[in-house]
């Protein structure tokens, strides 16, 4: 569904993506390790078209969209959510996923009628939401609502594009223990055809909902694999737990 | 009109005088944009200022007396400038500081015609200065290559200053990152202070300078405005080359533009802006991509 | 996304009173001024449209309504189509070079926009100024205004033309709300919020921004339309970038995003001009100072200080009479 073929990119003397090649199949949910700087956010910038390669490819659906714009990979079924929330502030927490769904649905560039007011996109949002879970906040304001709420739709925003591969950059980032169990159960909920990579900084949750797991380090894959695998392996924990413990 | 050696002569060193001129301008404004991230648009207006300054010193003490005062005296209201309103609106994000100098244009404007009157004032070429040489052929005025001297020593003094010295260093590294800058330990908010000071008296100078070429009216600084905006986005915001080279071009485009093309010069240089913003929306050499 | 509050609602039905009690009392040089505040409002609610709504702050707006004048004008006196045909050409042209614009500046932001339009707008100045067809410094003169008399409208007559012109204006309020609210508008106010997620979502930012800023430019056009109607002759001083520059006070002493806001502003400027600029000539010193004071206060505009001071309270009453819910906190999203 989405692969890449010898990524590389560097900036200035700095490589931070070094030959990385990943495949992901239909539905699979792959979470990324790797310690801070490993390159983890680049190769999603690198995915999404926000960064271009120096070298390598990427496809996804069996297409190669190494040469297209952010705008036309989200077309065609590339999602991604951010590990700062990236939202519309003054909108609601409806309004943010309508914009979304009114992208997807081709009701975003309409004159003669209101996007939100469409039944496609009312459906998608409502989806959306109980997916999520934002059904009580749909019209409170972005500003009004906690930071774990805003985590919710963060990714929530990123759903309603009704991607085919969603990619999530650390989707519980700066949310406490209990509240990161609870949104890796929400993904549970998640229809099973939807391929899903995952950054995650915390590898028992990572192992919650990983089908299968890559570790990046310096830039490189350093190991891909089934997480029984990961977990016991010495390499994971010297790269990774290495460097958690000097930070 | 005889295209010959003299003409292209005649034509390139007016062409280079009005860039130098912008120059003077352009470099202050550039270097507060870098600094500061806002653009002073009041900075055609402390121009004027600097022209009413040495007109008026002139007429009492002589051309040099202006000269030399009237930098100090823009760089005075930039004093007043920069504690009364620009340092109140520094976290007020850059465009309530564009707006805040939109309404000095207004405001400076209507405080020269109080002052000054509306009546245009002129200012003598100094005699150090009259008259004409000859140069690669053609008579040239005397005060006009003061000026491109002028232009040039300026540069080459800043040139020098920002690349050698250690307040350049400072001033580069907050173009380049004033966060950071301030990290290091420099006294970020002083650094922009003597910046936009000295950008201020640059401004005055080159008001100083231009008006025995001008009559001094209320609304030259109106009129060297958008050139001088033109020179710094071409150039690109932020840097002295950017700045002599915005100068340049739009010192030849509109020189040679209006010679060789009259009935396109004035959109020609419009044509060219938009074709950089188009081409390269930051301009050519700006401080940082 | 634009929002009618009550605040707002009342504000119009109060300008839009003054404005009709005005049109039927007024004599010929009350009714000159009503009339310049309705076309300076239309032009203003074209800037307010990308200003506002789309972060994309321009300097041509003034050379946009010029080229709608400019392109009655030739239409009706020179190529000789008639009054509406002639109007309906100008504003097309005006949209279309508009959208052509906002499509080149779409990559541009902040500052670089401002310039970006600024070069597009002095250009038009210099090409109208310059060029033989538009008459040059001397401008263009005998062109008629539009023949409503099937409806028993004489627009030769002052007020009918007051009147015209404050019909005009509340269709092109309407539309522009309508803009707004549409899905078109909804992206445009997502764009402002956070372009680079709009992209990420599969949104082409560019096309949603020249398309606004066309749009904008038909109602500019119009407004040109009118001006050119308005004093029977237009002149380059039309396209001039103080023109821009006022319309863009105007649209902040309002209040930025508010559409309500730059009515009043269109209103206060208009009026402050000529009661200022009877006292004294240094008209232009009032509003530099009143300018400065307005971004100095933080408040956004005029309405944007009224939103701030009264409208929570009235939004909270209306709310908590009419539905049974929480009353959400109001904020002026500028």
């Amino acid at each position: 569904m989405l692969e890449t073929r010898n990524l590389d990119k560097s900036f200035g003397a700095v490589h931070v993506t070094r030959g990385v090649s990943l495949k992901l199949e239909r539905g699979e949910r792959r979470v990324i390790l790797g310690p801070n700087g490993a390159g983890k956010t680049t190769l999603f910038n690198l995915l999404v078209g926000e960064l271009t390669p120096d070298s390598g490819s990427v496809h996804l659906a069996g297409e190669d969209v190494t040469a297209l714009p952010v705008a036309r990979r989200a077309r065609q079924g590339l999602s991604r959510s951010y590990q700062k929330n990236t939202l519309f502030d003054g909108l609601t927490v409806e309004e943010n996923l309508g914009l979304a769904a009114a992208i997807h649905t081709g009701n975003a560039t309409r004159l003669h009628t209101d996007s939100l007011a469409r039944p496609e996109v009312r459906e998608i949002v409502a989806e959306v939401a109980e997916q999520v879970n934002l059904m009580p906040y749909l019209h409170a304001r972005v500003s009004e609502v906690s930071y774990g709420v805003r985590r919710q739709l963060e990714v929530g925003v990123a759903l309603a594009t009704r991607p085919l591969v969603l990619l999530m950059d650390e989707p519980t980032s700066g949310v406490g223990p209990e509240m990161a169990k609870g949104f890796h159960d929400l993904l549970g909920n998640l229809p099973r055809d939807l391929t899903l990579l995952i950054i995650e900084h915390d590898m028992d949750l990572a192992f919650d909902v990983a089908d299968t797991i890559t570790v990046l380090n310096y830039g490189e894959v350093v190991f891909d694999g089934l997480p029984e695998a990961a977990r016991g392996s010495k390499l994971l924990k010297d790269i990774y737990l290495g460097s958690w413990e000097d930070a | 009109m005889s295209l010959d050696l003299g003409f292209w002569t005649l034509q390139a060193l007016n062409a280079l005088q009005l860039s130098m001129l912008l120059f003077l301008l352009s470099i202050g404004l550039t270097v507060i944009f870098g600094l500061m991230h806002f653009v002073n648009l009041a900075h055609g207006a402390l121009y004027a200022l600097g022209a009413y300054f040495a007109a008026s010193v002139a007429a009492v003490g002589g051309y040099w007396a202006g000269f030399f005062l009237a930098p100090v005296a823009v760089a005075g209201v930039g004093v007043l400038l920069y504690s009364g309103l620009i340092q109140r609106m520094r976290k007020s994000g850059p465009m309530a500081q564009v707006l805040v100098t939109f309404g000095l244009i207004f405001a400076l404007l209507d405080i020269t015609r109080i002052v000054w009157g509306d009546l245009a004032l002129g200012l003598e070429v100094p005699t150090l200065l009259a008259g004409r040489v000859a140069l690669l052929g053609v008579e040239y005025p005397v005060y006009r290559l003061f000026i491109i001297a002028l232009g040039q020593a300026i540069f080459a003094a800043l040139a020098f200053v920002l690349s050698r010295t250690q307040i350049g260093a400072m001033i580069r590294a907050g173009v380049d990152n004033d966060a950071m800058a301030a990290c290091l330990g420099i006294n970020v908010e002083r650094l922009f202070f003597i910046v936009f000071c000295v950008g201020c008296a640059l401004a005055g100078l080159a008001g100083a300078v231009a008006a025995p070429l001008l009559s001094v009216t209320p609304d030259m600084g109106l009129q060297i405005l958008i050139p001088t905006l033109i020179v710094i986005v071409i150039g690109g915001l932020g840097s002295l080359k950017g700045a002599i080279a915005g100068s340049l071009i739009f010192g030849f485009v509109q020189t040679f533009g209006a010679v060789l093309a009259p009935q396109l010069a004035s959109v020609l240089i419009y044509a060219l802006l938009a074709a950089v913003l188009v081409i390269r929306p930051v301009g050519l050499f700006p401080a940082k991509e | 996304m634009f929002r009618h509050t009550p605040l707002r609602y009342a504000a119009l039905v109060l300008l839009a009173s003054a404005a009709l009690f005005q049109a039927f009392t007024a004599e010929y040089f009350g009714l000159e001024i009503l009339t310049e505040i309705l076309i300076l409002a239309m032009l203003v609610i074209a800037l307010d449209m990308v200003a506002g709504f789309g972060g994309m702050v321009s300097l041509c707006h003034g050379a946009l309504l010029g080229v709608g004048a400019y392109g009655y004008a030739i239409l009706s006196t020179k190529v000789g189509l008639t009054p509406l045909m002639a109007m309906g050409g100008a504003v097309a042209v005006t949209g279309g070079i508009a959208w052509v614009i906002g499509a080149i500046c779409a990559r541009s932001h902040g500052i670089y926009f401002i310039m970006a339009t600024l070069a597009f707008g002095q250009m038009g100045y210099s090409y109208v100024f310059e060029a033989p067809l538009f008459g040059g410094d001397d401008g263009l003169g005998g062109i008629a205004r539009l023949d409503l008399t099937l409806i028993g409208l004489d627009l030769n007559d002052g007020r009918s033309f007051a009147l015209f012109c404050l019909g005009v204006l509340a269709a092109i309020y309407g539309a522009a709300v309508l803009i707004l609210r549409s899905g078109l508008g909804r992206s445009l106010s997502g764009v402002m919020h956070n372009e680079q997620r709009m992209r990420a979502l599969g949104l082409t930012v560019w096309r949603v921004k020249a398309d606004v800023f066309g749009l904008s430019g038909l109602i500019s056009g119009l407004a040109g339309v009118m001006a050119a109607q308005h004093v029977m002759f237009v002149s380059p001083g039309l396209l001039s970038w103080t023109v821009s520059g006022e319309a863009l006070v105007v649209v902040i002493l309002g209040g930025l995003g508010t559409l309500v806001g730059p009515l009043l502003g269109a209103a206060v400027f208009v009026l402050l001009k000529h009661e200022v600029g009877a006292l004294t000539s240094y008209w232009h010193l009032v509003v530099g100072v009143i300018l400065i004071a307005v971004v100095m206060s933080r408040a956004n505009g005029i309405f944007g200080w009224i939103e701030a001071r009264f409208g929570a309270r009235i939004e909270r009453r209306a709310a908590d009479a009419v539905r049974d819910i929480d009353p959400r906190e109001v904020k002026t999203d500028a």
